[in-house]
């Protein structure tokens, strides 16, 4: 009847769970407001200085300085990244899991290769590739040199060195959308594929009528995560090519003006709000489509 | 991936209300350790915390110093800490400094960049921002520091007729390593013109070797041997008119000079550059030309301890890349200062760092420093008994100036065809979009006026 107690007591439990309300506010969601504030401001990150509110001029300073033509290819950039690390990495991994998902021999084996790059982390992924890509005898431009007897730069290039990012993102990455992908595939129910059997259903219908709408949960985990990972990445490129060679995208923009760039905080505020507007607007359109599409039999 | 990005938000902002705790306990934290410091002289040991990045040869030294001069004031204990170096240290020194959490830090360069009357609007570096609120102590009165070369001082330390900074060596930066015996073998000599070293180039490649190596990769490589060319060529020789000259619309970064300076740059890459220098990274360089497959590698001259190591049965010598046809203008090093040291103001034991930097600055000490970094001393009389600074630095040191990236004074949200005080060369092509010097040019002169302040 009263599983929390009569008088006073009844209150115990929203004591409780002021504490964690408490770090909540003071860790995660009072310097995100104080970001956008700051973004307003031209606060030092030296202690003492003194703040004071600029308006606009941070988001002035983001659009119309010396250097906003590279602002608005950062944002391009991160566009591009996210359109294609999106699509492709969970086209691949949902094909990966569709395999792996029948009963193949050393089907763990492989689910274990699959996400091993997730496990090794960026640094040492960043550190392969970096071998792998090396221009001068790596792998890689061997192979380039006797297929095509043509060599590249790889992460020295201005003109491939972003793809190559990419193709390492989504390289890292894929394991995990597999992971996702499986997990929902083993929990369709063996008996709709029966079904259609008896229906006369081929391959492909059943994948179509059947696997694809009940997975459609995984499809909205992984379209999230691929779309708000990949709009927030700065490690790869940190790793890889620093964002030398039309490399950067906002979150690594991001990442440089406040801990590398000058002392002022108010610019990176300003550039972090705007991402986070973009992110914003990109996760909330694509929750809406892929919601449709959930059903249940 | 979404809590990273977070954390970086989040990391920032509490940087910063950190930051603004941290200035109104300032004066309380530094009477605390004061109090504490007596209490503690007699039994427990004083910290003394010391931030450098790391660099083997001079960390190497640096712990020795430092196991020294606790042998001498037992009451103190060092806490020597390295980072990473370059943008991992500055983050550390900023975090350090800001949370009076160290006592003597590094800093990569001497004191530079201080906006002048001319430059309206540019940004002010972090030292003197530091200064300004109180957090470097002022070292004018420390006896020490009439023992380090005035002229030095006075260039890399000093601020407002007031010293904060001890200099501790300077590097070349815009010189050529060459590996002597190729030359020898091939009856070559050290170019003193521009024409000798391209004709030096053209005969190495006719041989069938690759003349010059660069770590492209980085791309601030690359820089070194342009700080050459501008040092030579900008204003005829007189670089530090020539900035002041961009900044007031009298010189620009697409007039003749600037263009020849590019144009030769361009020469360098396009024809005598080993293939592929753009996908080589730094570490991997000195290798390269230890190993002969260069004739001459461009780098800095804290580099050959590096190259000695990497092969030590190579001989070899370094000389400044002719930048004109003047053989007496161009036999002299261009450079800059190196490890700089600062003394924070509220630390926790500044007493204890004067008392290190004192120790520092004694000869013997100095002299362990300087002979492990390989830097040219900023102390009179000091003996480094280097056959390297003595035979292939010391005959260019006569004229011994500052690097451009030293000397120029950036306006802020400048594009990045001229960010970080670069040429960036490599914008030109093969690698890069630009076919020409002269376009590169003019779309660094668009660029400076594009940030223009308004």
């Amino acid at each position: 009847m009263y599983p929390f107690g009569k008088g006073m007591a009844r209150y115990v439990p929203l004591l409780l769970l002021l504490i964690p309300m408490a770090l909540y506010v003071v860790f995660y969601f009072g310097p995100s407001v104080m970001t956008v504030i700051y973004s307003f401001t031209d606060v030092k990150n030296i202690p003492g200085s003194t703040m004071k509110f600029v308006g606009l001029e941070n988001y002035y300073d983001l659009f119309y300085s010396g250097n906003s033509g590279e602002r608005w290819r950062s944002i391009t950039n991160t566009l591009i990244f996210m359109f294609i690390v999106t699509i492709v990495q969970n086209g691949v991994a949902l094909f990966v899991a569709v395999l792996l998902n029948q009963r193949l021999r050393g089907d763990y084996f492989y689910r274990a290769v699959f996400f091993l790059p997730v496990v090794l982390g960026v640094a040492v992924v960043a550190l392969i590739w970096g071998m792998m890509f090396d221009p001068m005898s790596g792998p890689v431009n061997m192979l380039y040199d006797w297929l095509f007897g043509y060599k590249d730069m790889f992460f020295a290039s201005f003109t491939h060195a972003f793809g190559y990012i990419i193709f390492v993102q989504i390289w890292m990455y894929m394991g995990y959308s597999m992971l996702i992908f499986l997990a929902g595939l083993q929990s369709v129910p063996k008996d709709l594929y029966e079904a259609g059997y008896i229906d006369g259903t081929s391959k492909w219908q059943s994948f179509r009528h059947i696997t694809f709408p009940l997975i459609a949960p995984s499809f909205t985990v992984n379209m999230l995560l691929s779309i708000i990972g990949a709009m927030s990445t700065f490690d790869i490129i940190l790793a890889t090519t620093d964002g030398r060679f039309n490399t950067r995208t906002m979150a690594y923009d991001v990442y440089k003006e406040t801990f590398r760039g000058s002392l002022d905080m108010g610019l990176p505020s300003a550039l972090s709000v705007v991402q986070f507007l973009i992110i914003l607007v990109f996760v909330v359109v694509a929750v809406r489509q892929t919601r449709k599409r959930e059903v249940e039999y | 991936m979404v809590k990273k990005i977070s954390a970086i938000v989040l990391a920032g902002a509490l940087t910063l209300s950190l930051a603004a705790c941290g200035g109104g306990k300032g004066n309380n934290a530094a009477t605390g350790t004061e109090g504490e410091g007596a209490k503690t002289s007699s039994g427990q040991k004083q910290v003394i915390k010391i931030l450098h990045w790391k660099q083997d040869n001079i960390n190497k030294a640096m712990n020795e110093i430092n196991k020294k001069f606790e042998e001498k004031y037992p009451e103190y204990k060092i806490e020597y800490t390295t980072t990473g170096p370059d943008d991992e240290y500055k983050q550390a020194q900023r975090a350090r400094l800001t949370a009076n959490d160290v006592d003597i830090l590094a800093d990569l360069s001497g004191m530079r960049l201080s906006p002048q009357e001319w430059t309206p609007g540019a940004k002010v570096p972090d030292w003197e921002q530091w200064i300004n609120s109180g957090l470097i102590a002022d070292l004018s009165d420390q006896a020490f520091v009439s023992k380090w070369n005035a002229n030095d001082i006075e260039k890399a330390g000093t601020y407002n007729g007031k010293v904060y900074a001890i200099p501790t060596g300077k590097v070349a930066m815009s010189g050529l390593f060459y590996n002597k015996e190729i030359f020898e073998e091939h009856g070559l000599e050290v170019p003193k013109t521009w024409s000798e070293f391209i004709q030096l180039n053209e005969t190495l490649k006719s041989k069938g070797i690759t003349p010059i190596g660069v770590a492209g990769k980085d791309v601030w490589p690359l820089k070194l041997p342009v700080f050459a060319l501008q040092a030579k060529i900008l204003g005829g020789g007189d670089q530090q008119k020539w900035i002041e000259g961009v900044w007031k619309g009298e010189t620009a970064f697409n007039d003749a000079e600037a263009v020849e300076v590019l144009e030769k740059m361009k020469t360098l890459q396009d024809n005598y550059m080993i293939e592929g220098f753009m996908g080589i990274d730094y570490a991997s360089a000195p290798a390269i030309f230890a190993t002969g497959k260069v004739a001459m590698l461009a780098d800095g001259s804290w580099d050959a301890p590096t190259i000695a190591t990497a092969n030590p049965d190579l001989k070899f010598g370094y000389f400044p890349v002719p930048a004109t046809e003047d053989a007496a203008k161009n036999a002299s090093f261009v450079g800059k200062y190196d490890v700089t040291w600062y003394v924070a103001e509220k630390g926790p034991n500044k007493e204890g760092a004067l008392k290190w930097l004192e120790f520092f600055s004694e000869p013997e000490n100095y002299t362990t420093f300087v002979k492990a970094a390989g830097f040219i001393p900023t102390m009179d009389g000091i003996s480094t008994d280097s056959d390297f600074i003595d035979n292939e630095l010391t005959p260019y040191l006569g004229d011994f100036e500052l690097a451009y990236e030293i000397m120029m004074i950036n306006r802020e949200n400048v594009g990045e065809h001229l960010a970080a005080e670069g040429v960036h060369t490599e914008y030109l092509a093969p690698g890069g979009e630009f076919k020409t010097a002269k376009e590169l040019a003019d779309v660094q002169q668009k660029e400076w006026e594009a940030a223009a302040p308004k």
